[in-house]
């Protein structure tokens, strides 16, 4: 009796520990965080809007980046993600009625950045960048930053990134095995040197019952890039070798006619399928184990092991184009200051913080170190999820952005086989050809309608024929022809005299 | 003798009539089984891709009978299905109290305008018609929201929308403009005040106008995406239309994204995004069909009064 009750008496003093204990905790952490709100609350607080689902820990790493912030520069800052199918309308509406933000991702592709400048939407930082971010300034060369300058003034922050996108084939690894092809795969310097090695691919996957072709779609081929051009704007390029900087029509070039020759063969050999329309995208077509290779991708360091993770087989790939730095693949990812923000000089200050402080860019890219990711080779500056998460995406914050925020070139690895992948990156850039125009930048106010009827002549004729689903003995004319009625003379003639004027006036 | 021939005439031209009668009839009933296939088919497309596996899928592409049978696409969702649950809660809560607002208050303006003996009956007919003509456009709509009214990121910013429709008012106004003048009098005559006559001669009377009225807007709330597409962030409070959206477009936005060599986290695949539109617009469909008889009666109900 006596021991039944001392024992109930013991469990209910344990249970009883416990709750004061837990009381206690949450009572210090609560009292922690009110102390440092009140901390914060006299600093200015900036708003960095951004596209991307919500993630459910956001609060905690918001917290931690504010105490790191409010320690270096005063301030704290407030995240804001959009949804990715709701960011481009927000934001537009954002701007357009004056809401005070501070700092917003921009870039051509969304939240366009050349008609943010346009509108006076984005402030201009080309004074402040050197004085209030001086190692940020520092990491890219003067002519990247060049990329950036719209009408003689900087309008937002470039993240550094793969700038340099050479393209080139991919190719399971085990059919380039089975082929016995390798040397040929890894000494190819050109397209029309690939035609043997696609012919025994075929015969590979003809012989195959889970393979149905040997790629998925051909039209990649025919950027210009792969070509020797840096491509200014659609159709209008200029040869990468060409310090004068002629502007030509792509479509009217010799390398056009070889490229759209070449595609037409390959899919006439049977290489890729006729009706490319029902398969679906491309990843879900390769996870699906239905093509041996991706004729012309990007080709990156880290990207094999990337597309393996995409579509669950070792591959192996080969860079063909020569590496060029070009004005668009700079300016991909931007960070602009908003006109209305009161205060531009912290919020330059903030973007020296996220692309030169590795820990601070890590924490906004990977989450709070021991809450959210653990290192697994500190050396190697590799990490993995924390606690008994199995995966980034469990631990509550894992955007999987980080080319939105910054340099990545500081993240963390996240995959051993990635490590080495940054500084290799780097070294692409840097050793990369600038393009004659690199920094320059179309406008197109002035020959908005042609622009507009070239685009839709670009639907009907020219994808056809980046395909192979249209002969180029006569569909090239053909499309030259319809190109010149739309008026795609006067745009080449508008960009020349741009182009000449922007180097008159660098010269 | 005449007579026979007669006959015979009207039973041809009978026999001719009913075989017109026969082929407008086909015919009719042609173009519409048509029209209903073009409707359903693309649903019983969607059906059977929710239900086939993601490989089978993507090799032979969409069939009207899944070509491998597969859940996995729902087990998937369901293995959290808090955001449609949660989507549906805001899209009910949404319509049936936006529903009830709405009416409210358009019939309650529109008996105002009805009545020949309100002084500002005019000026406030044309502030109401005007509205239809002419808008802010989206920005002044956007800063009066989220600036002065403040009620981004709320379900007021859903709501407030469609409580007053201007062409509702109207098509209210006229219906309430017909009932006999007399009847109004009559219940002045047994002391009824305004607020009785309103709620217990007028709006009895107008049940046919209103229902319409009811199902619209409940339409409108149901089906609005745009709203929170401009005033939204918080995803708890995402109606299902905008979630579907945002899962459809967050799949295009993969796509550029890959385009320019970016990856972006995890997307739903095919098969999930097709069990998704399933569970969505599924149990509304059978709703409907349930509710359907109600409707078309709520709507005619009165109308021999």
């Amino acid at each position: 009796m006596t021991g039944r009750y001392s024992r109930r008496s013991f469990l209910k003093g344990i249970g009883l520990a416990a709750a004061a204990g837990g009381l206690s905790l949450s009572g210090l952490s609560g009292i922690k965080r009110a102390a440092a709100a009140r901390r914060f609350q006299d600093l200015p607080r900036l708003i960095y809007i951004f596209p991307g689902g919500a993630q459910p820990d956001v609060a905690t790493v918001q917290d931690a980046l504010s105490e790191y912030m409010a320690e270096r520069i005063g301030a704290t800052i407030e995240l804001r993600a959009i949804d990715w199918g709701a960011f481009n309308d927000q934001i537009g509406l954002i701007n357009a009625s004056a809401e005070n933000y501070d700092l917003a991702f921009t870039a051509p592709w969304t939240n366009n950045y050349y008609s943010n400048v346009d509108q006076e939407y984005l402030a201009p930082i080309g004074d402040l960048l050197p004085q209030l971010a001086p190692n940020y300034w520092a990491s890219m060369t003067p002519e990247t930053w060049e990329a950036a300058r719209v009408g003689g003034d900087i309008y937002a922050g470039i993240n550094q990134q793969t700038f340099v996108k050479p393209f080139g084939p991919y190719i399971r690894a085990d059919v380039l095995e089975a082929i016995g092809a390798a040397a040929d795969f890894n000494g190819l310097s050109s397209y029309d040197a690939m035609s043997p090695i696609l012919a025994a691919v075929k015969e590979y996957v003809d012989n195959d019952d889970t393979l149905t072709h040997v790629t998925y779609y051909l039209d990649t081929i025919m950027v210009a890039e792969n070509w020797g051009f840096d491509p200014v704007d659609g159709l209008l390029v200029v040869k990468s070798t060409d310090a004068s900087a002629q502007v030509q029509i792509f479509s009217e070039t010799d390398e056009f006619r070889q490229g759209a020759e070449l595609v037409r063969s390959w899919l006439e050999a049977g290489y890729a399928p006729n009706d490319p329309a029902t398969l679906g995208s491309g990843d879900e077509a390769w996870a699906a184990g239905l093509f041996a290779m991706r004729v012309s991708d990007i080709v990156k360091p880290g990207g094999n092991a990337e597309a393996e993770s995409r579509w669950g087989v070792p591959v192996a790939s080969k860079a063909i184009a020569e590496p060029l730095l070009t004005t668009g693949s700079v300016t991909a990812t931007l960070n602009g200051v908003s006109s209305v923000s009161a205060n531009r000089e912290l919020a330059v200050q903030f973007l020296e913080l996220v692309n030169s402080d590795p820990v601070f860019y890590n924490t906004l890219c990977k989450g709070v170190q021991g809450v959210h990711w653990d290192w697994a080779d500190e050396a190697q500056q590799l990490i993995k999820p924390a606690g008994d998460a199995a995966s980034f995406g469990d631990t509550g914050y894992a955007p999987n952005t980080d080319w939105m925020y910054g340099n990545v070139f500081n993240s963390y690895y996240t995959d051993p086989t990635q490590v080495g992948a940054w500084p290799e990156t780097a070294a692409l850039n840097r050793s990369a050809r600038p393009s004659p125009v690199l920094g320059f930048t179309f406008d197109r106010a002035a020959v908005d309608t042609e622009v507009a009827s070239v685009a839709a002549v670009v639907d009907e004729f020219a994808n056809p024929i980046r395909g192979g689903f249209a002969d180029p003995a006569t569909a090239i004319p053909a499309l030259n022809e319809a190109l010149q009625a739309a008026g795609i003379g006067a745009i080449r003639d508008e960009m020349q005299r741009q182009v000449d004027e922007w180097l008159a006036a660098k010269a | 003798m005449t007579t026979y021939t007669q006959t015979i005439r009207a039973q041809k031209r009978e026999d001719t009539d009913r075989l017109m009668n026969l082929i407008g009839r086909i015919s009719v009933h042609l173009t519409l089984t048509i029209l209903a296939l073009c409707c359903l088919v693309p649903l019983l497309m969607i059906l059977s891709a929710s239900f086939t596996d993601e490989i089978a899928l993507t090799r032979n592409g969409y069939t009207l009978i899944p070509s491998e049978f597969s859940t996995a696409a729902y087990e998937l969702i369901f293995r959290s299905p808090t955001a449609i649950l949660r989507a549906y809660a805001v899209t009910i809560f949404t319509t049936v109290v936006g529903t009830i607002i709405a009416l409210t208050l358009m019939s309650m303006l529109a008996y105002v305008l009805s009545r020949p003996d309100f002084v500002f009956r005019k000026p406030l007919s044309f502030f109401v018609f005007f509205t239809m003509l002419f808008n802010g456009g989206i920005v002044p709509y956007y800063i009066l929201m989220t600036q002065y009214l403040r009620v981004q990121d709320t379900v007021f910013a859903l709501l407030l929308p469609y409580f007053v429709v201007g062409f509702y008012v109207l098509i209210l106004r006229t219906y309430f403009a017909g009932l006999p003048e007399e009847l109004l009098d009559a219940a002045r005559v047994d002391g009824a005040s305004e607020w009785r006559i309103f709620w217990s001669v007028a709006i009895p009377l107008a049940k046919p106008a209103l229902a319409t009225i009811a199902l619209f807007t409940a339409l409108n709330y149901w089906n609005d995406w745009t709203t929170p597409l401009y005033f939204i962030r918080n995803a708890d409070l995402y109606p299902l239309q905008y979630l579907l959206y945002i899962i459809q477009s967050n799949a295009q936005a993969m796509q550029i994204q890959s385009s320019v060599g970016m990856n972006l986290g995890e997307v739903p695949t095919q098969t999930a995004r097709m069990a998704m539109a399933i569970l969505a617009t599924g149990p509304a469909a059978v709703f409907f069909l349930f509710f359907q008889r109600y409707l078309i009666r709520g709507v005619t109900l009165g109308a021999f009064k």
